[in-house]
């Protein structure tokens, strides 16, 4: 009839018949109505037999054919409580979806890939459930997390919507060859290690007049995340584990972050660092000396390295004077569960066994990322796994000393204003590293004043 | 006789017609205008309830030393660009509309860049553009020149964006210039020519006042697409180096999406659309008058 009446429209628009029109539109309103009960009914019946979680991973490969294996032994071994698997969809960020999901009320039951940055405007908006609401909550937690870093994640209002799962200490990557060949023997541990191995490491080999081997490279895009893989683990290892804030207030215009902007300017100014872009993967290629990563990164190097390629993991360096364990930022991922769920106690049995000491061995195998549970390196479940694996076990030493961002509603702009600083300072060198830090903090306060009017 | 309801009866039927438009004009146009200047008003960030602040918003755009900065990098553009894409696109439409052997490839050829995504064509011209191993560079080597930095530096970045920009829509005006060449009649060149004008003399004294109407179009259009500059420099630089290419349409994305401020990226918006308003209306006049 449609057809009918579309073709009708066509060939023999005027005059349509009065009738015609009624009958498309009774025609249509019929379809919808028996499409609509159609999908109520199909779901109301799977609704009374059985429970359905919707739970979101990372869109990366390795973590997608980790969730689809932990997914599939649940559903193996639950008959009544069944998950369904989708990885969060495409976008410039996680957190941009699950804002867009939180504001159209399509949040899943479960995500695990919630990056502490990014909760407190989640939680504002009531869009998590509650996790101390869970009687084991405190025993399932403090059997897996130390204390000081369960308690890193308290939320403003004194409770928690996250647990700790997952994290990718940022250490330094280097190519032994290219050090072996410079002669140096030890991985650089300090500013003035880490800028004598550069002197020696970067050069024009082609003679062109221009360097074709650097020490390290960065993006020097102004973009606020930039700045979580090279400023702030120097200045969390500079700061010997601080943050950006203490006890709530802005701390940046401090001496560690003006000795982190000095040692990256630098970088920069010495032509250790390039300014452009670079194609391809030049650490791969033996034109980068050191790259600051993940642990993630051990996967990649394996998978696409050449067979002669020889790399290992150290700490990030430390301002000359600094004694003390090496931090570093721990990019950490955590799991929430939303309050859109019908189901908050099946999701948190769900979450309890995304955390099981198993899934935390998949999670090392498959992803080569580091489970945030205390003992990893020294339990006898893992032994065998850093044995095989000494270069994760690298970062696995590295993990209890590290540390997330802060939990505060500004926290892209002020990494933005930092971002546009050390732009200024350290990559253009056109602003003193001290009056940098101090406009980074003045400039940063403004922001978070005009957020709070 | 039939009973028949309003919208039914035949000479009614228009409004029926013009439903589907009137739908999508409400929900698409009309919707987003008055939410967004409801906005004006508040703070938001999409997730927390609205909160009135009066005229809050605009107290921190007046204070606001980015926006001005964004503003000012976005006339830069409009001053590199206009002019370029103007001269290349009469360049070249009028010797399109010369007798020469494969025209209509050619005008393909120029049209191309029109049609394809402006994500890919910045993409390929960042590769260009690369410092050390872009073609760009590479060349100017070859020839003993010293390397531009094109991207990296802030003086070039924006000049940059702007060559690139004038490649990727000079197609379009040529297009518009081609039409108003084959409008001008062929007895005003003949006319000249008895009375001995030159080349030179033909073309300023008949062919660019006869273009009078395509330059206003021309000049709106690539003012308005200046304004609105915006992959460019998302792709590229993300509105660096220090700031030298942040466009103002990139402040007001960064504002609302990366930052949540909502009712400050309308305000920008708003403030934004009125100034491109006023300046169109400046250059009609002033084009237009000549």
């Amino acid at each position: 009839m449609f057809i009918v009446f579309l073709w009708n429209l066509v060939y023999n628009l005027n005059p349509i018949s009065d009738s015609l029109i009624k009958r498309t539109i009774l025609f249509l309103s019929v379809l919808l109505f028996v499409v609509g009960c159609v999908r109520d009914v199909g779901d109301s019946t799977s609704e009374v037999n059985e429970v359905y979680l919707t739970y979101w991973c990372s869109p990366n490969q390795q973590e997608i054919e980790l969730a689809q294996k932990v997914v599939e032994i649940w559903n193996d071994e639950h008959d009544s409580v069944k998950v369904r698997l989708q990885p969060i969809p495409a976008s410039q960020s996680s957190e941009e979806v699950l804002l867009a999901a939180i504001a159209g009320g399509t949040t899943p039951d479960i995500c695990s890939n919630m990056w502490p940055g990014a909760m407190s405007d989640f939680i504002k908006a009531g869009g998590l459930v509650c996790l101390d609401t869970f009687p084991d909550f405190y025993d399932v937690m403090l059997s897996r997390v130390p204390d000081d870093l369960l308690e890193s994640f308290r939320a403003e209002d004194g409770h928690f919507y996250q647990v700790p799962w997952k994290c990718n200490p940022v250490m330094m990557v280097y190519n032994v060859k290219l050090f072996k060949e410079a002669g140096i023997e030890k991985p650089p541990a300090t500013y003035s290690e880490f800028l004598a191995a550069a002197r020696k490491i970067s050069k024009d080999i082609d003679g062109d007049g221009k360097p074709d081997r650097w020490m390290g490279y960065r993006d020097i895009k102004p973009i606020w995340w930039q700045r979580l893989f090279d400023f702030y683990p120097f200045y969390i290892a500079a700061t010997g584990g601080g943050t950006l804030f203490k006890k709530g207030k802005l701390i940046l215009n401090n001496p560690a972050a003006v000795k982190v902007f000095s040692f990256f300017q630098r970088l920069y100014m010495e032509n250790y660092f390039p300014r452009s872009t670079l194609q391809g993967d030049q650490f791969l290629a033996g034109n980068i000396a050191v790259q600051f990563s993940g642990t993630w990164i051990v996967s990649y190097i394996e998978r696409f390295k050449r067979e002669d390629f020889e790399y290992d993991i150290a700490p990030v360096p430390v301002p000359d004077d600094y004694r003390g364990p090496v931090y570093t930022y721990g990019d950490p991922k955590n799991i929430s569960i939303f309050s859109t769920t019908h189901h908050p106690g099946y999701a948190w049995e769900f979450v309890k066994f995304l955390i099981s000491k198993a899934n935390d061995l998949a999670l090392l195998r498959k992803c080569t990322q580091i489970p945030v549970r205390k003992d990893l390196v020294t339990d006898e479940y893992f032994k065998e796994y850093f044995k095989e694996n000494p270069k994760i076990r690298k970062f696995a030493e590295q993990a209890p000393y590290t540390r997330g961002v802060d939990g505060v509603p500004d926290l892209k702009e002020i990494f933005h204003i930092v971002s546009l600083e050390y732009e200024a300072c350290c990559i253009y060198g056109v602003k003193e590293p001290g009056k940098a830090v101090q406009d980074a903090e003045r400039n940063a306060k403004v922001v978070m004043e005009w957020n709070r009017q | 006789m039939r009973k028949t309801g309003f919208l039914l009866k035949e000479e009614h039927s228009g409004y029926l017609m013009s439903l589907p438009y009137v739908v999508y004009f409400c929900l698409f146009v009309a919707f987003p205008l008055i939410f967004s200047f409801i906005l004006v008003f508040h703070r938001w960030n999409i997730i927390t309830p609205m909160e009135f602040i009066g005229l809050g918003n605009f107290e921190r755009l007046f204070h606001d030393v980015q926006f001005f900065k964004a503003l000012r990098n976005t006339v830069i553009f409009l001053l590199i660009h206009i002019p370029l894409q103007i001269v290349v696109a009469l360049l070249f439409a009028t010797l399109l509309s010369q007798q020469i052997k494969a025209k209509g490839l050619f005008r393909a050829i120029y049209f191309m860049p029109v049609i394809v995504s402006g994500v890919v064509v910045t993409i390929l011209w960042m590769q260009l553009y690369n410092y050390d191993a872009g073609i760009l560079n590479v060349l100017l080597s070859k020839l003993g020149l010293k390397r531009v930095p094109w991207l990296i530096s802030p003086s070039w970045a924006m000049p940059s964006i702007a060559i690139m920009a004038t490649w990727k829509n000079v197609g379009l005006y040529i297009v518009i210039f081609l039409v108003g060449l084959q409008n001008i009649p062929g007895y005003l060149y003949e006319a000249a020519e008895i009375d001995g004008a030159s080349g030179l003399q033909k073309f300023f004294y008949i062919t660019l006042p006869s273009l009078n109407s395509a330059m206003v179009l021309v000049i709106i259009l690539s003012t308005i697409g200046g304004f609105s500059l915006f992959i460019e420099p998302f792709v590229m630089t993300g509105g660096g180096p220090m700031n030298s290419t942040l466009s103002a349409m990139l402040y007001i994305y960064n504002q609302a999406f990366y930052f949540g401020h909502m009712g400050y990226a309308a305000t920008l918006g708003f403030s934004f659309a009125m100034i491109v308003f006023v300046v169109i209306i400046i250059q009609r006049k002033i084009v237009e008058r000549k």
